[in-house]
């Protein structure tokens, strides 16, 4: 009789469930905050519709009888996988309202894949201010995953009119490029669905990639045919040269260069050229039905199972009230297998978790902040103050070290649910080595090479913000989520506003001024960095990757979860793992 | 009898119960502050509200009883 299971089987079949039902009484008294988070919903959502509506409107798209990126990505994606990212980054405010590319993680043919696609809606999708940026964060996040990039090109090169915010400089939109290259030597392969006229910048755009699948109208050259004249000796333009441009363009019969009779009849870059554009995501599709990918029975750890708890529970119980607390497994019980979870060492450094959980049947590690007072802890602090959740101490900060490194030893992907206001302070907290054992956790996380994403479910703060793998860990993080709740500043406004004007307030009090000038300085700062860190900034500025609902996180931990063990570079037979058996002792 | 303390060293910041108030059970009765985190106090189960030991603006040490439910 043959016999089948998961490994280790008595370690992660059944782990410890955490996490209970609401009461009637929290259900009850959670209901304004639901409309809070609704309310910061609400206001992301009008930012992801404008994004959306960016451009041209997609009806004169539709009435070329072509498909917008939106279409395109509709039509190429399994269904219910898209989860978008940098919906709203845009970090020089260009007047377009987006970086004109539209990007996220999502499967095709079953397999995940890193996608990316010009928004062929704003100006034909053109090289505009900060979307090098944007996609440099997409080839990382492909680098990191090591999953296919999936282009969708559509470029028709600089915006000639703000061509110093896009062209020249070390992380430009030539660094794309490099970046294809990189991701071709490492083994990780680029599938591009070529369309329209891509000359230039949109030329290599095209190139660069590993596989070319192109529509028949579709054209990628070193340059356009469209520049009729150039420079003429008198260094501008008068009525003459005018008459001349005039002349010449209505003359100009040229063909653009590099169409589907160069680069398929003739060098056959491209591998497949169709006369639909459905047909070249058809194309994308078969090609990423080769792509390499483990069945996930490969390295299931138990049969995928939802949490025990309902995702709308989430909007109950994360408080829109950043100074109050909340039971941080309870969040974690709406995000994992079966609400389970099991938690290493969780008698020393109790102000952070740390532990192993199963999504979708796979091992992933969790690390999050608690909230709340812990009286008597730091021990450190001999009495003088208690702890509070979303900081970090001593044993705390030893306890992530410790973590990260067997989890690099096991090779655990990493979640870091963030809500910190920082690291503690003072001479007590110096003498307990927390500058050092701060910087420890970085050098911990860096001397793994782990996938990990971070979400920062209400703040990220000070130092913290970075220790935690925030996005400055460049190495590691593959992405950052924000919420309907995240704030990100270096210290809250009320902190800073009292760091800046404290002595400027003694100061004037001493010379018994009037204290209002100051005040209203004040408490502009405190406005200034209470609007300069909500979620739509966030995604704007691009502190975080994305911002997405409470509910949709876990959708997310799946698409990061799946993306790792799809085609891992390196694998620690399950058998082998030690961090189960440490925690079973 | 239910005698509801404070689980930490602080100040109580609002009392949002009066005596006599009927409560249940997870209802909101007093926030404490301290270390700029709020931190609500709930009814442990259904009754009166007897007694409110405390005041607005009061410190308070761990174990201090704060309201009493009959």
């Amino acid at each position: 009789m043959t016999r089948k299971q998961t490994p280790l089987r008595p370690y992660f079949e059944k782990m410890a469930d955490i996490g209970k039902a609401l009461s009637e009484g929290e259900v009850r008294r959670s209901q304004e905050n639901i409309t809070l988070v609704q309310e910061q919903e609400q206001i992301l959502a009008l930012e992801v519709e404008r994004v959306k509506n960016a451009g041209i409107p997609a009806k004169k798209i539709h009435e070329r009888g072509g498909m917008t990126i939106y279409d395109r990505l509709d039509y190429l994606v399994d269904a219910g996988t898209w989860s978008p990212m940098h919906t709203l980054y845009n970090p020089r405010d260009n007047e377009e309202g987006c970086t004109g590319v539209v990007n996220g993680i999502g499967k095709i043919e079953g397999k995940w894949a890193v996608i990316i696609g010009f928004d062929n809606k704003v100006m034909a999708g053109a090289w505009i201010a900060g979307q090098s940026e944007n996609i440099l964060m997409v080839t990382d996040m492909a680098k990191r995953l090591n999953v296919p990039l999936v282009w969708l090109t559509n470029c028709s090169g600089v915006k000639m009119m703000e061509q110093e915010t896009v062209y020249a400089g070390r992380r430009s939109s030539g660094a794309p490029f490099f970046r294809h290259a990189d991701l071709n030597h490492l083994g990780i392969p680029i599938l591009n669905g070529i369309y329209g006229t891509n000359p230039a910048g949109g030329g290599y755009q095209g190139i660069s990639p590993t596989i070319l699948i192109a529509h028949e109208g579709a054209n990628i050259a070193v340059g356009g045919a469209g520049i009729v004249g150039g420079m003429n000796p008198k260094g501008y333009i008068d009525a003459e040269a005018a008459r001349a441009l005039i002349d010449a363009t209505k003359s100009f019969k040229a063909k653009d260069p590099g169409r589907v009779e160069t680069h398929f009849d003739h060098t056959a870059y491209f591998r497949e050229v169709h006369d639909t554009e459905k047909g070249v995501l058809d194309g994308i599709k078969d090609y990423m039905r080769m792509m390499p990918a483990y069945d996930p029975t490969m390295f299931r750890v138990a049969v995928p199972a939802p949490p025990r708890f309902p995702a709308e529970d989430l909007n109950m119980i994360l408080p829109a009230n950043q100074k109050r607390p909340y039971d941080a497994l309870q969040i974690l019980a709406r995000l994992t297998d079966s609400s389970e979870f099991m938690e290493y060492r969780p008698d020393y450094g109790r102000e952070v978790y740390t532990g192993i959980a199963k999504i979708d049947g796979f091992p992933v590690a969790f690390i999050g902040n608690r909230q709340g007072v812990f009286p008597g802890y730091p021990e450190y602090a001999n009495g003088t103050y208690p702890a509070v959740g979303g900081k970090h101490y001593r044993q705390g900060l030893i306890k992530q070290a410790e973590f990260v490194t067997l989890c690099g030893r096991d090779n655990l992907p990493i979640v870091w649910m963030q809500d910190t206001t920082g690291i503690d302070v003072g001479d007590l907290a110096e003498e307990a080595e927390l500058l050092a054992l701060g910087q420890s956790l970085v050098y911990s996380i860096e001397q793994t090479d782990l996938s990990m994403m971070c979400v920062v479910l209400r703040k990220g703060t000070a130092a913290a913000h970075y220790i935690m793998c925030g996005p400055q860990a460049n190495n590691n993080n593959a992405f950052t989520l924000g919420t309907p709740l995240t704030e990100i500043y270096v210290m809250h406004g009320e902190t800073a506003a009292a760091a800046a004007y404290a002595r400027r307030l003694v100061k004037e009090d001493e010379a018994g001024n009037d204290l209002t000038p100051t005040l209203d300085k004040m408490n502009q700062m405190i406005q200034d960095y209470q609007e300069k860190s909500r979620p739509a900034y966030c995604g704007k500025t691009g502190f975080v990757d994305e911002i997405v609902s409470l509910t949709a996180l876990r959708k997310y931990i799946q698409a990061f979860t799946g993306a790792n063990y799809q085609n891992p570079k390196s694998i620690t037979p399950v058998h082998q793992m030690l961090l189960p058996r440490i925690i079973k002792g | 009898m239910a005698e509801l303390t404070s689980p930490i060293n602080g100040k109580v910041w609002k009392i949002l119960v009066a005596v006599g108030d009927k409560v249940e059970l997870d209802d909101e009765m007093v926030i404490l502050e301290a270390l700029k985190m709020e931190t609500p106090i709930y009814s442990e189960e259904n009754g009166t509200v007897s007694e409110i030991r405390v005041k607005e603006g009061d410190a308070v040490n761990e174990g201090d009883v704060l309201v009493v439910v009959t």
